[in-house]
């Protein structure tokens, strides 16, 4: 029964992953084998957009829509392409976020039927999965998967006799944060400086190679074996609200049992915090916490009861993102928090826009004084005008925007720290250490 | 202003901006559009010539979806297309203060330099800054510091100053093809530069520096001896290093040339010139210059009067002269020479094959106009044929380059990206080039962008070029031709803009008429009948055109004027009448020693007029100084016959002063009653005239064009300037044409013409899209009849036959040795030419003797990569071994039967044989050794000469007028 209710993480096996025979044993390859015998790449693709799945990376957009913008040239339109491809995103280096690294390390099988029915999908012949430089474990079991896979014909030519070919690397990344941006990740595969592209053209129409790419994301791969397995109706009844499937969140920071959930779409942040991380840990209280990684604004506790959901974390004012909580207790402080993820991103700036490059570090310049208590009262205004600054919009991509989420909510609700910091010329937490 | 701006196959959409409706064209950005309207917008990553990639976002705008809209949508100007109806505003408060903000931010690690920049005052960064009104600084913390690099003689590096917009390495890169340059780190901690210290290899490393829109990269000579741009005094003049005719700006101060930066031309140049362009100018300061007349008694030590000069040449009037032009003198200069001494005196300083490859020039531009650098751009197929453009205009082969792209483009286009979308272009190109076939006979500069290099021999290309011409002739259906190299001529009569390049590169005859002919057959064929064949050949010298169009049957090659002296001075005189030899910035290169031994043992009076000491002017018995083309007024014709003024910078030393000056003076002197025997004060009179003599004189001066200032509005204290000398204001010297030696004047009728790119605003040379019809456009032009544009006609010249026979070979069967050859040699391509060769700086250009040989060869000998040779040259005109130390290196494209190499030595063209050796330590050692001293004395030369010009800048020469010998 755990297969329905836990699809993505029912076979994880972190201490020893099922090899190819074990996983087919328990059910797996079955949806890639549904896809390529059964259905037409066409049929997949409405039973995917059927199925309301969302992309797990962070954005949330909708997989079977952005699938369907590769465009289906008749073969004598001086606009088709002779390939296309599929990349698989596991650069996991956000901030607090580690769902895909269970995936990886855990059941890589599972990875590589999905893509085969991706790519089978789209009708690419070759494949990528961009790996996290750091994930040393992952890339090993994914390169014995795929190796098992090529034995077993189900990568290759003429998998399992269906005539369909596909072609799957393993690329390890030299870790740069920026290439978990579609575009900058295949800049990087190409082997060029990972920066964003310019869009348009977007990589559905000329990406990797000026081919047509789609670029997914590794937990929103996963659940198309299910998918097909399973059927439509299924993926949507598993989740209470209209975001279907299940979701992998996480939390971390000063809580008694960190880790990792996969639960039906749409848990509140209390059932995360409370139920599954068991609570903060003795005698800390809760402050505030980013919701789905560090590019996310602050919610706060009276936030305990909002599903965790693309809308409804919207609407209290943050992003699901990836869905993995940063907690922040009542004895760390908010100044100092903020203060090490700008840090974060002003090093991970790719230096393409000037908001970006410049405007990250100016912001960590102002961050570390005030924590140091040499901050003044017009500092709180620089930072606010920085987070206009580097504001959706004026930016290349999202990383700089994504910086200021935290930034930005951090002045809204802990103002009294900031001012504590300016009035008291030192930090308040750090007085009595 | 806008009276007749032509908006040209522009597709025109309105636009309102702040309100207020605009035309704009929609083939543009919007930031295009908002400048093109003349409107101030600041911007740093876009450039005209290399499109948008949205990096620095300093053009934001607001856009409104309607009237009703209030609060808008930032957008980069950049990369917004332009659409009918749109709505933005420029002077909304978010966007403005965006705007500022981009800069501040910027500015957080600029380390406020300015006085010790050399881009002080002409700055984009200082006009931007100024534009967006960010002036405190608010950033408190440390900045981060750079190390520079060391990138040679030419170009500049302070890395501090970035502030990280891109355009020198997407310049570097991808506009211009250099490897050796890249981007390096990430965050704020960007670095452009190359991997390791070092010579910067691209031939148009230069354009960093007006690419650039800070003090990163500067002009290295300019910074030596420096002066700000508003205290230089500047004139448009015309590139004198090779025949494309690239517009530059050359700036003086105090009597010494400073530098040359880019002058727009839209169909030439555009916004980029080649190194040996921009820094080649040194010659005009140089050591070599010859400042004082020779031969000539003076009767004042002071100066030097045109009745010193009557009196020296009393002895020859009426005599007959036979008179030498050259290449790399002006039209004018040439024209006078050879009506003073007539047609069959006149001789173009060519050899008989180079007289019968110009013959076939010139029958060639009759039949085909030679299409510009804008429109090589537009091809879609590019086949050279054994020319290095690379070498002879590298300006030419950065166009080709771009038209490479052609393919990206249109494939861009099936998606619905416009060109300008630089990096969406980039990415949807990915690899795909338009087809470029190099035939040659060594590797070229370009051969990393051709669809297929065939390197041979030039006699095999001659026969290569013959078959295509009979392919093409004999088979119906040549596109379904199985032939090895049928995939070049059905790409070829595929295309619809195909260019074919030849030149004067392979010194054959045979390749050039083979390529006429081939060309022609082209324009017959039935497949190219909807398509635009251009075609052209690339002559040697910036004025070969002009001197070629004054060639006719009766012109003597330089072994006629030879035999003539050979004959024996006397019995010359007697029996031809020859009293001497006029040689008109002349060097004859191709004389060798022995030759020139007989020039000077002949009792002929060898006059010359020379601006730098050379071969000729040591023998000559008198030599009249000329000035270098900053110092006068003349045109140069280009490769497309497109006839160019370029104009006194600064007025030179006495006696020094232009050749035409010169020739009436000796055509006073000497030929007394000819018609053109009277010393013109202007080019003005001077064409009076010639057109009194001879109405077909091709050049018109727009004698209503308004006095123009020389210098800027801001130059430091006109009365200050020379007040270590006295302290009375001095009156300004007068000018003969209409730039003015002052700061008087308005901007001339047509931008073609500016002295110096300026507008309220913009002090860099981005000042220029103020004075374009549109951006990247043709200039504006305000006089209805606008003569900045005129060109040689050659449709209706009588077509000349080739018939001059070297006789040099003692009367024997005409042979052309240089087809035959199975070598090809290069001088490095920065001192290809004569003046070029004379700059101290280019000496220093790192540089080393290098010859290629096939896979076999080096296999058969048993040599390595990288090995040094000893290379033994046989010098064909004097039958000298020159010995000299390369290394070697091997080419697998290459057959046993080709050998090529790149050599800073003096033999060249003339080499008739070539042996290699391995070379023992000794010689290795010799050579490098000799490049060392080299180097040595270069560097102090430069240093000499740098000494010199700063001494001469506390004693200005004042001269109050600047034309013709003071007499007075």
């Amino acid at each position: 029964m755990k297969a329905m209710t836990h699809p993505l993480t029912h076979l994880v096996n972190l201490s020893a992953p099922l090899n190819l025979e074990q996983y087919s044993e328990l059910g797996g390859y079955q949806g890639a084998k549904t896809a390529l015998v059964e259905h037409s790449p066409n049929e997949v693709l409405e039973i995917v957009k059927a199925s309301n799945l969302k992309g797990r990376g962070g954005a949330g957009f909708p997989t079977g829509m952005k699938w369907s913008f590769v465009p289906n040239f008749e073969a004598n339109d001086p606009r088709v392409q002779d390939n296309k491809y599929l990349v698989c995103n596991a650069d996991e280096m956000e901030p607090g976020t580690f769902k895909d690294r269970l995936l990886l390390e855990g059941v890589p099988h599972q990875l590589i039927e999905a893509m085969i029915i991706a790519a089978y999908t789209i009708g690419a012949n070759k494949a990528y999965i961009f790996l996290r430089g750091e994930y040393h474990l992952a890339a090993k079991r994914i390169q014995k998967a795929i190796d098992q896979a090529y034995q077993a014909n189900w990568l290759g030519t003429d998998i399992q006799h269906t005539g369909f070919h596909l072609e799957l690397y393993l690329h390890t990344s030299a870790g740069r944060y920026i290439c978990g941006e579609e575009t900058a990740l295949i800049n990087a595969l190409e082997g060029k400086r990972a920066n964003p592209r310019a869009k348009p053209p977007f990589p559905q129409v000329a990406g990797l190679f000026g081919k047509p790419t789609i670029v997914n994301n590794v937990e929103t791969l996963c659940n198309l074996p299910h998918i097909l397995k399973n059927g439509v109706n299924w993926f949507k009844e598993v989740s209470p609200n209209s975001d279907a499937g299940t979701k992998i969140y996480g939390a971390c920071g000063r809580v008694k049992n960190p880790g990792l959930w996969e639960l039906p779409m749409g848990a509140t942040i209390g059932q995360v915090l409370n139920d599954h991380a068991g609570g903060m840990s003795d005698g800390l209280k809760l402050k505030g916490l980013l919701p789905g990684g560090a590019s996310t604004d602050f919610l706060m506790p009276e936030h305990l009861d909002v599903p965790m959901d693309y809308d409804s974390i919207a609407k209290a004012g943050s992003r699901l993102g990836t869905g993995g909580l940063i907690v922040l207790d009542d004895q760390n402080c908010p100044v100092a928090m903020v203060l090490n993820l700008l840090q974060f991103f002003a090093q991970e700036s790719c230096g393409w826009c000037t908001p970006c490059r410049d405007g990250t570090p100016w912001a960590v310049e102002i961050l570390t004084r005030i924590e140091n208590g040499q901050g003044s009262i017009e500092d709180i205004d620089a930072l606010l005008n920085l987070c206009d600054f580097m504001w959706i919009g004026k930016t290349h991509c999202a990383l700089a925007p994504g910086a200021v989420e935290p930034l930005k909510s951090a002045l809204k609700y802990f103002n009294d720290d900031f001012m504590q910091h300016i009035e008291q010329g030192c930090c308040p937490y750090h007085r009595g250490h | 202003m806008s009276d007749n701006i032509e908006n040209n196959n522009q597709n025109m959409v309105t636009v309102y901006i702040d309100d207020q409706a605009y035309q704009v064209s929609s083939d543009n950005n919007l930031l295009a559009g908002v400048l093109s309207q003349k409107l101030n917008l600041p911007y740093f990553c876009w450039h005209p010539s290399m499109g948008s990639v949205g990096a620095c976002r300093q053009c934001a705008v607001t856009q409104y979806q309607d009237e009703n809209d209030t609060r808008g949508r930032m957008v980069m100007a950049c990369t917004t297309p332009v659409t009918d109806g749109m709505r933005i505003r420029l002077t909304d408060e978010q966007s403005t203060v965006f705007r500022e903000q981009v800069i501040s931010a910027m500015m957080t690690n600029h380390p406020h330099d300015c006085p010790v920049c050399a881009e002080g005052g002409e700055c984009h960064l200082q006009d931007m800054t100024v534009m967006t009104g960010h002036s405190t600084r608010d950033y408190k913390g440390e900045k981060r510091t750079f190390t520079n690099q060391h990138l040679g003689e030419l170009v500049g590096h302070e890395m501090n100053r970035c502030i990280t917009c891109y355009r020198c390495v997407r310049f570097y890169k991808d506009y211009a093809g250099g490897d050796d340059f890249g981007v390096y780190g990430s965050r704020n901690n960007v670095y452009f530069g190359r991997q390791q210290d070092g010579q910067l290899e691209s031939e148009f490393s230069g354009n960093l520096v007006e690419v650039c829109p800070t003090g990163v990269f500067t002009n290295k000579l300019f910074s030596a001896h420096y002066t700000r741009k508003w205290d230089l005094q500047s004139a448009p003049s015309i590139c004198s290093h090779c025949a494309v005719g690239c517009n530059t700006s050359v700036g003086e101060r105090y009597g010494s040339v400073r530098r040359v930066m880019n002058r727009y031309n839209h169909d030439i140049n555009g916004y980029f010139l080649c190194d040996r362009g921009r820094f080649g100018i040194g010659f005009v300061n140089g050591e070599q210059r010859i400042r004082v007349a020779k031969g000539i008694n003076q009767q004042s030590p002071e100066r030097l009067s045109s009745l010193d000069v009557a009196k020296a040449l009393v002895h020859h009037k009426g005599k007959r002269f036979i008179g030498i032009g050259s290449a790399r003198a002006s039209f004018e200069a040439n024209y006078y020479l050879k009506n003073l001494v007539g047609d069959n005196h006149f001789s173009l300083g060519l050899s008989a094959d180079e007289m019968n490859i110009a013959a076939l020039h010139k029958n060639f531009l009759a039949k085909n106009a030679a299409p510009s650098l804008q429109e090589i751009e537009q091809s879609d197929f590019v086949l050279i044929i054994d020319e290095d453009i690379t070498h002879t205009a590298p300006r030419m082969a950065l166009a080709v380059r771009q038209a490479l792209r052609n393919a990206s483009i249109d494939k861009a286009d099936l998606l619905g990206i416009p060109s300008w979308q630089d990096s969406a272009v980039r990415t949807i190109g990915g690899t795909s080039l338009t087809p470029l076939y190099l035939i040659q006979s060594h590797a070229s500069k370009l051969d990393d962008v051709a669809e297929q290099v065939i390197l041979q021999k030039t006699k095999t290309t001659v026969a290569f070029v013959n078959e295509l011409t009979e392919m093409l002739n004999t088979h119906e259906d040549v596109i379904c031709f199985e032939h090895q190299h049928s995939s070049l001529l059905n790409q070829l009569l595929q295309a619809k803009k195909p260019l074919v390049i030849g030149g004067w590169g392979s010194r054959s005859d045979e390749l050039v008429s083979a390529i006429s002919e081939f060309v022609e057959c082209l324009k017959q064929s039935k497949y190219l009948e909807n398509s635009s064949l251009k075609c052209l050949l690339a002559p040697p010298q910036a004025n070969s055109v002009g001197l070629l169009s004054l060639m006719d049957e009766q012109s003597l090659s330089v072994e006629q004027v030879l035999l003539s002296v050979e004959a024996g001075g006397e019995s010359a005189k007697r029996e031809l009448g020859i009293e001497g030899i006029i040689l008109l910035e002349q060097e004859l290169q191709q004389f060798n020693p022995q030759q020139l031994m007989t020039l000077k043992q002949s009792s002929l009076t060898i006059i010359a007029l020379e601006h730098s000491e050379n071969k000729i002017t040591e023998l000559a018995d008198i030599v009249l100084p000329v000035a270098a083309v900053t110092e006068g007024d003349g045109h140069f014709v280009n490769y497309q016959g497109r006839i160019q003024p370029f104009y006194q910078v600064h007025p030179s030393v006495l006696p020094i002063q232009e050749s035409w000056r010169w020739l009436g003076l000796l055509a006073k002197a000497i030929y007394p009653n000819h018609a053109l025997a009277k010393e013109a004060k202007s080019l003005n009179e001077l064409y009076q005239l010639f057109l009194q003599e001879d109405g077909h004189w091709p050049i018109r001066v727009n004698e209503a064009e308004r006095a123009t200032a020389r210098e800027t509005h801001r130059n430091s204290g006109r009365t200050a300037k020379m007040a270590n000398n006295s302290v009375h204001e001095v009156k300004t010297t007068q000018s003969q044409d209409h730039y003015r030696y002052s700061m008087e004047g308005d901007n001339p009728k047509s931008s073609d013409n500016m002295p110096f790119t300026w507008a309220p605003g913009w002090n860099s040379n981005q000042a220029i899209h103020q004075y374009q019809q549109h951006v990247g456009g043709e200039l504006i032009s305000q006089s209805a009849d606008d003569i900045t544009q005129q060109s040689l006609d050659f449709t209706d010249v009588q077509v000349l036959k080739p018939c001059w026979v070297s006789q040099s070979n003692n009367g024997s069967e005409k042979i052309n040795p240089t087809a035959e050859r199975n070598f090809f040699l290069q001088k490095p391509w920065h001192k290809e030419e004569w003046q070029a060769a004379l700059v101290p700086e280019f000496i220093l250009v790192e540089q080393v003797n290098a010859v290629a040989v096939s896979k076999q060869m080096a296999k058969d000998n048993h040599w390595q990569a990288g090995q040094w040779l000893n290379t033994s040259l046989l010098d064909g005109y004097d039958n000298q071994v020159l010995s000299t130390a390369a290394q070697v290196f091997i080419d697998e494209r290459i057959s046993d039967d080709l050998i090529y190499g790149e050599f800073d030595c003096s033999a060249n063209h003339q080499v008739q044989d070539i042996s290699l050796s391995i070379a023992t330590d000794e010689q290795v050692i010799d050579y490098q050794n000799r490049l060392e001293q080299q180097k040595q004395a270069a560097k102090t030369q430069q240093q000499q000469i740098l000494v010199r010009l700063k001494q001469q800048d506390q004693y200005i020469p004042i001269r109050l007028v600047a034309g013709g010998l003071d007499d007075a």
